[in-house]
């Protein structure tokens, strides 16, 4: 991934989850937070899905979150696609959400620093659990 | 960069599943769409503009529907704004800046349909300096 030039203060990010539990960005200071916008029909969004739940699993809760925002679906494309996933997804139904953030197309994925600022971007498909992208996770960690 | 010509049928089979009618998404399926895929194998960050795209026909010079030409259509149209935001950000967007291992995918659809096959030119800046990715003998998918 890719370092946010500056690192500036992640925008807000409030949604609620699949069962309609609002979930703030800010409670999670103090963590590292993968944000990462998504759809069901985007290929390589559906591609790299499933390596956001081998991430998380290589972190502890208390290290590491990942939020998955779905873009403009329903409740039920969502579960018909993700099941029970580890990750936590989060319904932008109107992607007011996702306009806050600066997202240049799906997927985009940013890391959050434990100071709530964008440390890292990432546009288009990837490998969450590819070991270079573990290892600079870790490294934010460290800071 | 890989570009894919989409049929009629799948463009429509796939914007009426995200809650286009078919009367609304028609114009779109019934002009020359792709499916392109960019992926920035370099080491430096590249920056791309699809309103700088130019095709060349045997007719002449074409260029690409913007997605915001294409939004004010369904806007006017009173496209249910799920099915909006669908489109939006299945588009190969307006403008793009792309870090080192970033690749997207997205559609986009020429202002008219050429006759026979045509080259694409696709200017972007790279470490400053301007280059060019060309495409050849592409052909749009029949209208089926």
């Amino acid at each position: 991934m890719t370092a946010v030039a500056g690192a500036p203060a992640a925008p807000p990010l409030a949604l609620p989850d699949i069962d309609g539990k609002v979930v703030d960005l800010a409670s999670y200071r103090g963590r590292l937070v993968l944000v990462n916008f998504w759809a069901t029909w985007c290929p390589p969004c559906r591609r790299e899905f499933p390596s956001l739940s081998r991430l998380q699993k290589l972190f502890k809760p208390s290290e590491l979150a990942v939020l998955a925002v779905n873009v403009g679906e329903d409740a039920e494309t969502i579960f018909s696609f993700a099941g029970a996933s580890e990750v936590t997804i989060l319904l932008d139904r109107d992607s007011a959400a996702m306009r806050r953030w600066p997202v240049k197309g799906l997927p985009s994925t940013f890391v959050v620093d434990k100071r709530g600022k964008l440390a890292l971007r990432a546009v288009g498909g990837r490998e969450f659990d590819d070991a270079a992208i573990v290892a600079q996770l870790r490294g934010l960690l460290r800071v | 960069m890989k570009a894919t010509a989409l049929t009629r049928s799948a463009v429509m089979a796939f914007y009426q599943a995200r809650g286009f009618s078919a009367q609304a998404i028609s114009p779109y399926a019934d002009a020359c769409v792709f499916s392109f895929e960019l992926r920035n194998s370099t080491r430096k960050t590249l920056h791309l503009r699809l309103a700088d795209w130019r095709a060349q026909t045997a007719a002449g010079t074409l260029r690409f529907r913007l997605p915001q030409s294409w939004e004010a259509e369904w806007a006017r149209r009173g496209v249910a704004e799920p099915a909006r935001i669908a489109f939006r950000w299945a588009q190969f967007q307006s403008e793009l800046e792309f870090a080192p291992g970033d690749w997207i995918m997205g559609m986009a659809a020429l202002e008219r349909r050429p006759d026979g096959a045509f080259r694409l030119n696709i200017p972007y800046v790279i470490d400053g300096r301007h280059r060019e990715i060309t495409l050849d003998k592409l052909v749009c998918a029949a209208l089926d």
